[in-house]
């Protein structure tokens, strides 16, 4: 007799199937890393010392994290196609959409995890602060993560599924994830700077946008997997 | 071609000359006040074209992802023809917007390129719905092609309005037409542009008829070509 599971039992299962996989490898969370440090390598190479570069933290900030973010989203389908285990993940007796959200918890856990590490050495390397609130900063950041991991889980599954794999998926993830980043910019930035006034409602706009994107794709992301994962 | 898509092309031309003849012959100049003399804006003229191709163009993406959503509830081939054939036109006309507004840019701001909201809001959609055919061809099964395409469809239709807005919150220098307080034109200038745009409406229709019946035409010919067993 098969015992059917709860939604968050499922979840959780696959949840836990990534979290082993990542600690047996460590492939994912450590590239990212890594990559994200080349990066700001680069940032250093690019601005030398120029005293403006605090105006344009924010923005560099979310280019850095954008294009780890899509290191991390490729490999977390590549494997599972690769190995065949997507196709065990769809004969197992869990709902399609639940697959979705056990996928984008775990992405975004490991995005999130990166970024952690790698704020506090970014404000150091450059010398610069917070001078806004911190618990806001941390909200706009976890905002453009939800959205980040729901829109790059949705979309890798798309094109994992097709000829062009990996390389279809920065075509069609970074235009769709546009809004995010320029909230994202504005948000982050703003919070950075410690604006008053004007600006700051601007930056709470900014992170209204942030929210409306992130359920509106959720809700999108849960209609939509079913016909995206495959027959 | 069938009768119907002949009669709404006849429709589309005759609503668009004459839009073209409201908006060159009967619409009134633009008359603004520059360092104490009268100077008239004949760029303006443009308008009455970019405007209705920039709505039909969206029209067009939002009808696209209608149709792709029907696709995947009720899985019908056709409407699998008509998202694709409706976000193709969609495309047609994106490019248009951008290559109209290019040229008033250049005559009104004397650049080609600013970035400035609604111009980089078009060239992202661009970037989107390019996206949407790069997919399509890499995929070479057609019933996967068609699924993961209408899901795309969908996801581009509902990132607009949000890239709409994130590109707004930078201030802008482009002209506001229509605000909450209604059209800021005379009537002649409106009929002129009202014409415009339902001809535009008209010629999209005409368009995505044409090239629905071409795809099923294409489809029935890959049929004959399977039955003879080449």
């Amino acid at each position: 007799m098969i015992r059917k599971v709860s939604g968050a039992k499922q979840i959780a299962a696959i949840i836990k199937k990534d979290i082993i996989a990542e600690l047996r490898t460590k492939e994912m969370v450590v590239s990212m890393f890594l990559f994200v440090l080349l990066v700001m390598v680069a940032f250093k190479y690019a601005f030398g010392d120029s005293e403006s570069f605090s105006d344009y933290a924010g923005g560099l900030l979310w280019i850095a994290f954008l294009f780890t973010a899509l290191l991390g989203l490729n490999r977390s389908f590549v494997h599972e196609k690769d190995e065949g285990c997507l196709e065990g993940l769809l004969l197992a007796p869990v709902d399609r959409p639940n697959i979705f959200f056990g996928k984008m918890a775990g992405n975004f856990m490991f995005i999130s995890i990166v970024e952690i590490i790698t704020v506090p050495i970014y404000m150091i390397l450059f010398k610069l602060s917070i001078e806004g609130s911190i618990a806001l900063f941390i909200s706009a950041i976890v905002l453009s993560n939800i959205g980040i991991s729901t829109v790059g889980t949705l979309l890798s599954t798309v094109s994992i599924n097709t000829k062009m794999r990996d390389m279809l998926l920065p075509l069609i993830f970074l235009p769709v994830i546009l809004p995010v980043l320029a909230a994202a910019v504005v948000s982050t930035g703003g919070i950075m700077a410690g604006v008053a006034g004007e600006k700051l409602a601007n930056v709470f706009s900014a992170m209204k946008l942030l929210i409306a994107y992130d359920i509106l794709f959720l809700l999108v992301a849960y209609a939509l997997y079913d016909f995206v994962i495959g027959e | 071609m069938e009768k119907a898509t002949k009669l709404l092309f006849a429709i589309a031309a005759v609503l668009l000359l004459t839009g073209l003849a409201l908006a060159f012959l009967v619409a009134p100049q633009i008359v603004i006040q520059k360092d104490g003399k009268d100077v008239s804006i004949f760029s303006q003229k443009i308008f009455y074209f970019h405007a209705p191709i920039a709505e039909t163009s969206l029209v067009a993406f939002v009808i696209g992802a209608i149709f792709g959503a029907l696709f995947l509830a009720r899985k019908e081939r056709k409407y699998d023809f008509l998202s694709f054939a409706s976000v193709e036109l969609g495309f047609v006309f994106g490019a248009l917007v951008m290559w109209t507004g290019d040229i008033w840019t250049r005559s009104e701001w004397g650049t080609w390129w600013e970035w400035e909201p609604r111009l980089t809001t078009y060239l992202i959609l661009m970037l989107l719905y390019s996206g949407y055919f790069v997919l399509r061809s890499a995929v070479s099964e057609e019933s996967s092609k068609a699924r993961l395409s209408a899901a795309y469809s969908v996801i581009a239709a509902v990132t607009v309005p949000f890239t709409f807005f994130a590109i707004r919150l930078i201030p802008s220098v482009h002209p506001i037409v229509f605000d909450s307080s209604g059209a800021k034109m005379e009537h002649s200038m409106l009929a002129a542009f009202l014409v415009s745009m339902f001809g535009m409406t008209v010629l999209y229709v005409a368009f995505l008829l044409l090239r629905y019946q071409t795809l099923l035409a294409g489809e029935e010919v890959d049929y004959l070509k399977n039955k003879l067993g080449g």
